[in-house]
């Protein structure tokens, strides 16, 4: 009940900020982030519920795993239309990334995600698993939000709008990129040795994990070492999202590896 | 000579270059996930084509990210960090110029990463021991497991709720540890080696009784017909202190079964009668011996470490 008043929020927040945006006044809409933050708090609320029902932090499943990104973007959002520096958040992005996050909730009340209470198996019941999810979706969070600002960079026709988006996807990338090699990469692989006694397999999930980190870490060194600005680093802002997705959906319904739980 | 190095030292420490091997090991990468990884011949032969299996074969495309393929893109890419961070401290020595700790620490970690993943490659043990309780089994590292009892506890719709192996640990007659419950997830760490929870099995003899009180043992898969469907031998359960026997029925080619039954002894079922059952549980613990996971460990934390630095140091430069 509470995640579908969150789509609800989500939904109307993308509404009013499609309003603004068709108006052409070049006006932030003053309500849709403080319907995100809702959305994020109610979000948050029904994985707390969840949590509480198997005695374990809910984000063992698919379900779980999109309404945790869902609010993890409403949040990222929000705390970028506040932040001082980008308290002018391009209304194109606020609402692109709306739209994924409203995107993940659709799919998380479909067929693909069972909404089914099912308590841990063993493999899942630890602590670095939670810091694994936790720490990956705040960082692919960022990630949304460089790959709705690398998408108006290129889309772009004025070289200040493109400059400006270029700072944001670096921005966004800049915190996202941390976050995600500590989930992803630093307490997935501490938590596979913990539970397989491997930490590393070259599992599909593994594998696609650091196939998104090292196209970021392409962009890192494109962007900041070599200071390549423009189409390039866009490029490579949208295919490390591109990444992002498939690591998160292909694998789990292409491949099979250790990250199947069906 | 001197001319050639300093070449080589130029290639080597090009970001262009970085970028370039990180694209190709991106591409790599991308491509090993088309075929699973490391499993038993068997399995591509039935899975692919005879060319497609020829292929695979041919390339080593089934163990790709321990071929040359991957290999030498890896090694190239090594050479480029090490020289990159080796180049980054002398030019910042010689120019003076702003301290930036944070991706040399970073480079650092992932240059004591990969050589933990080569030690690990070249170094690591891994052995199955099946235990039932009271059994014990050696360890290369000398000392003795003792399997003091094996528990596997489900939750109330039938999913897996823990395995639990208490573990007693002795050396020459020693004991060095009295008691352990070794889980998924909480593993016992020996010297020099880790015991992991991997399985669990359990092996049987059902015996049942035909309308003629003729004896007969099925197996785990064997069945039986009976009005149009048939009847198969699942598995042994344990039914509180007791063991039970799940049969599941089919109906046709349909892969999941339109009804399942737990039997004990004395239960019937079709023609046949429940007369004894006899069965063993046992855990399967993985000995692991990795001399690759000290540096492993450093490596991350001098990876988070210089990620965390790096952050503040440009969040310093450049507010949000």
């Amino acid at each position: 009940m509470m995640a579908t008043i969150a789509l609800l929020a989500i939904a109307l927040a993308a509404v009013l900020q499609a309003g603004f945006l068709l108006r052409r006044e070049n006006r932030r809409d003053p309500i849709s982030h403080w319907l995100l933050a809702a959305a994020a708090a109610l979000l948050v609320a029904t994985l707390v519920e969840r949590s509480i029902r198997i005695s374990f932090v809910a984000v063992t499943d698919t379900y779980e795993s999109l309404v945790f990104f869902s609010a993890c973007i409403c949040v990222v959002l929000f705390a970028l239309r506040m932040a001082p520096k980008t308290r002018g958040l391009s209304p194109f992005v606020l609402f692109g990334a709306t739209i994924v996050s409203l995107a993940l909730l659709a799919v998380s009340s479909s067929p693909l995600a069972p909404r089914d209470i099912a308590p841990p198996i063993p493999a899942l019941k630890s602590f670095w698993l939670v810091l694994h999810v936790t720490f990956s979706f705040i960082g692919e969070a960022f990630f949304v939000v460089s790959f709705v600002a690398a998408i108006v960079q290129l889309a772009s026709v004025t070289s200040e709008r493109r400059a400006e988006m270029d700072r944001l996807v670096a921005t966004a990338i800049g915190i996202g990129y941390p976050i995600f090699t500590a989930g992803a990469l630093v307490f997935g692989a501490i938590w596979a040795e913990t539970a397989w006694g491997a930490w590393w397999s070259w599992d599909p999930k593994e594998t696609w994990a650091l196939i998104t980190w090292l196209v970021y870490t392409a962009y890192l060194h494109t962007r900041l070492v070599k200071r390549l600005r423009g189409t390039t680093s866009a490029i490579l802002a949208i295919a490390g999202f591109v990444a992002t997705v498939f690591t998160f959906f292909g694998v789990n319904f292409l491949l099979s590896g250790l990250h199947s739980y069906g | 000579m001197n001319a050639l190095l300093g070449n080589l030292y130029r290639f080597f420490r090009s970001v262009k270059l970085a970028v370039v091997l990180i694209l190709v090991i991106i591409a790599l990468s991308m491509l090993a996930t088309l075929v699973p990884q490391g499993m038993p011949d068997e399995m591509y032969r039935a899975r692919y084509s005879p060319a497609v299996y020829a292929l695979i074969n041919a390339f080593g495309y089934q163990r790709f990210f321990g071929s040359a393929f991957f290999l030498i893109p890896v090694l190239f890419f090594t050479v480029n960090l090490g020289v990159c961070a080796a180049d980054r401290f002398i030019t910042r020595a010689r120019t003076r110029a702003k301290r930036r700790y944070g991706p040399d620490l970073v480079h650092i970690g992932l240059l004591i990463l990969i050589a933990g993943g080569l030690v690990t490659a070249l170094g690591r043990h891994e052995v199955a021991l099946s235990l039932v309780d009271g059994q014990e089994a050696a360890l290369a590292s000398g000392q003795i497991v003792h399997l003091v009892s094996f528990q596997f506890f489900k939750y109330d719709n039938g999913m897996p709720k823990e395995w639990i192996s208490t573990v007693r640990v002795t050396r020459d007659g020693r004991e060095e540890v009295s008691s352990f419950p070794i889980r998924v997830n909480h593993p016992l760490r020996l010297s020099g080696i880790t015991l992991y929870q991997s399985a669990w099995n359990v092996t049987g003899t059902l015996t049942l009784t035909d309308a003629e009180g003729k004896e007969v043992s099925p197996q785990p898969g064997d069945y039986f017909e009976q009005n149009g469907s048939r009847w198969e031998f699942t598995s042994f359960e344990q039914a509180g202190d007791a063991w039970a026997v799940s049969f599941s029925r089919y109906r046709g080619t349909e892969p999941a079964p339109i009804e399942t039954r737990l039997l004990r002894v004395g239960e019937s079922i079709g023609p046949f009668a429940v007369k004894a059952i006899s069965a063993t549980q046992s855990t399967v613990l993985k000995a692991v011996s990795d001399p690759g996971l000290a540096p492993f460990l450093a490596a991350l934390v001098l990876l988070l470490a210089g990620l965390g630095l790096t952050f503040i140091q440009k969040r310093g430069d450049n507010p949000i």
